[in-house]
């Protein structure tokens, strides 16, 4: 089976229509949905309105928990100050722009989505704001996919699409149990089993280094994932968030494909909820 | 430097001062008590612990909040379950009253003003973990949950009270491949990465005032990592029992 899945669409229309187009010429069986439909981009009902009339299943991003509940839903939401300086304009924005039909969507949206031994979040398990980037402590990352009971972790928030195997994995372990009578020491090594991380990407706000939305093609026989670049009109979205009066910086890093703000401060830390 | 590191005293007011007896007996100078949440729980008795603390308390002995104060105060309206769904869950209905009751509303406002845990030396101790005060770890956790305890802070070693049990739970060695392929390296190789980690451990360090005339606590040499857990018989089984003697393992 061949399965595609996107992430952080962030009202990018043109952006979704481009890789929705492109997904059904890969001939992708199903389609998933990570989240972040809304927030920065120009069009967060249409988004809204398209995986909806499509019925692809979705969880709930970062994005969508706070226009629900509220920014600064955690203290994770922004990696640094002036990400959250930015954020705080784009949320402002959307909370005013979406309809009442919206965000009872985004209210129902699931946290986690289950396909077989396959694990869909945003974030990741522990959270939707927690960023679970290639460089996290490969452990942590190994107990985040192991809490799902799955094998193949699919997550996006980052932005980046990027495969991360983990393997070889072994932990001795001592253990002093004071509530058994003779409390002796109990040596064992366990060994773990191999998992993955997949990361979709970003649809609508890609941030590896080039304008093309991002998602991925992931086939559940061969285990194999195809990283998808897609070309669509991104200035025309970049003049739509000029017109409709986000700041202008969301409309210059949507044509570089970076996000300079993210590099301020270190995100790599673990959220503590 | 020495610590006696307790926890779960739940208004047994007998068991902490037997405990405390048993700190002061012993041969090695101990400079620092932690106590990890829990000094009250739906026992009339509670609100004579607080006072007894809040009056003796010495510079060195730090308090942290445990699960029986997040639910007093869920019952005052002060944290995110005003309903005591958990409470009721876990005791019954009857509990919220007998908790409500224990405790006066002076020493609930002196009960918030405790810190959530204490981070000392390459040490963390909390009645749960990071994650919060309801998050019971035991020995049979599972060993990657544990780490992510101790990776989320970065701490060697944690110290935790919620599931009451006393254990030592040691990780000596850790060791993992990581292999990462991203869009931007399409034709290059994968990066692979070995991850190999220092030995960290968590202790259960007991509880005080759960189990009639048996309290439980540890005592911990921060210089040496030793871990010593302490029996303590008092009431009826004090003069059965040779308190803290035979009961330890390890030495200082």
């Amino acid at each position: 089976m061949k399965i595609a899945v996107i992430s952080c669409i962030h009202g990018n229309l043109e952006a979704l229509n481009a890789v929705l187009a492109d997904i059904d010429h890969q001939g992708a069986d199903q389609t998933f949905c990570l989240g972040d439909l809304v927030g920065y981009g120009p069009y967060p009902n249409e988004v809204v309105e398209i995986i909806r009339d499509r019925q692809i299943p979705s969880c709930q991003g970062c994005w969508d928990e706070d226009i629900i509940d509220g920014l600064n839903a955690c203290e994770c939401s922004y990696p640094s100050l002036l990400a959250e300086k930015r954020g705080r304009l784009a949320h402002e924005w959307t909370d005013a722009e979406v309809t009442a039909q919206t965000r009872e969507y985004l209210a129902q949206m699931p946290l986690t989505l289950r396909h077989e031994n396959l694990c869909f979040v945003h974030g990741s398990p522990q959270s939707q704001h927690e960023y679970l980037l290639p460089e996290t402590s490969a452990f942590i990352a190994l107990e985040r996919v192991l809490s799902t009971g799955a094998d193949v972790l699919f997550c996006g928030h980052t932005h980046v699409p990027y495969v991360r195997t983990l393997s070889d994995g072994q932990l001795q372990i001592r253990v002093v149990n004071q509530a058994q009578a003779n409390a002796q020491a109990n040596s064992q090594t366990l060994t773990t089993p191999l998992k993955r991380i997949i990361n979709a990407g970003s649809v609508g706000e890609p941030r590896h280094g080039k304008p093309q939305a991002t998602y991925i093609i992931y086939d559940t026989l061969s285990e194999q994932t195809i990283f998808r670049e897609v070309d669509y009109d991104y200035e025309k979205t970049c003049a739509a968030i000029v017109s409709k009066g986000l700041p202008p910086i969301f409309a210059w890093r949507l044509s570089k494909g970076l996000e300079f703000a993210e590099k301020a401060d270190d995100p790599t830390h673990v959220c503590e909820r | 430097m020495f610590w006696a590191i307790l926890s779960g005293i739940e208004g047994n007011l007998p068991a902490y001062k037997a405990v405390l007896k048993d700190i002061q007996r012993q041969p090695i100078r101990v400079e620092e008590i932690y106590i990890l949440g829990d000094l009250i729980g739906p026992r009339p008795e509670s609100e004579a612990l607080v006072q007894y603390i809040r009056e003796t308390r010495s510079h060195s002995t730090h308090i942290c909040m445990g699960w029986w104060e997040e639910q007093l105060f869920n019952l005052h309206g002060l944290r995110r379950d005003p309903d005591a769904i958990a409470l009721k869950e876990k005791y019954g209905a009857a509990a919220i009253e007998q908790l409500w009751n224990a405790v006066s509303r002076d020493s609930t406002d002196w009960l918030r003003g405790l810190d959530f845990g204490f981070f000392e030396l390459d040490c963390l101790l909390a009645h749960g973990s990071t994650l919060g005060c309801d998050d019971e770890l035991t020995p049979d956790t599972h060993p990657l949950t544990l780490l992510d305890r101790l990776l989320r802070s970065d701490a060697n070693t944690l110290f935790c009270g919620r599931s009451g049990l006393a254990f030592q739970y040691q990780l000596p060695h850790s060791q993992i491949t990581s292999t990462v392929k991203t869009i931007g390296t399409p034709t290059s190789e994968p990066v692979v990465q070995e991850y190999s980690l220092k030995p960290r451990q968590i202790v259960g360090v007991g509880n005080v005032g759960r189990t009639l005339d048996q309290a439980s606590y540890v005592l911990y040499n921060p210089n040496n990592n030793k871990v010593k857990f302490q029996q303590v018989a008092y009431g009826e089984n004090a003069s059965a029992v040779s308190a803290s003697r035979g009961k330890g393992f390890g030495s200082y």
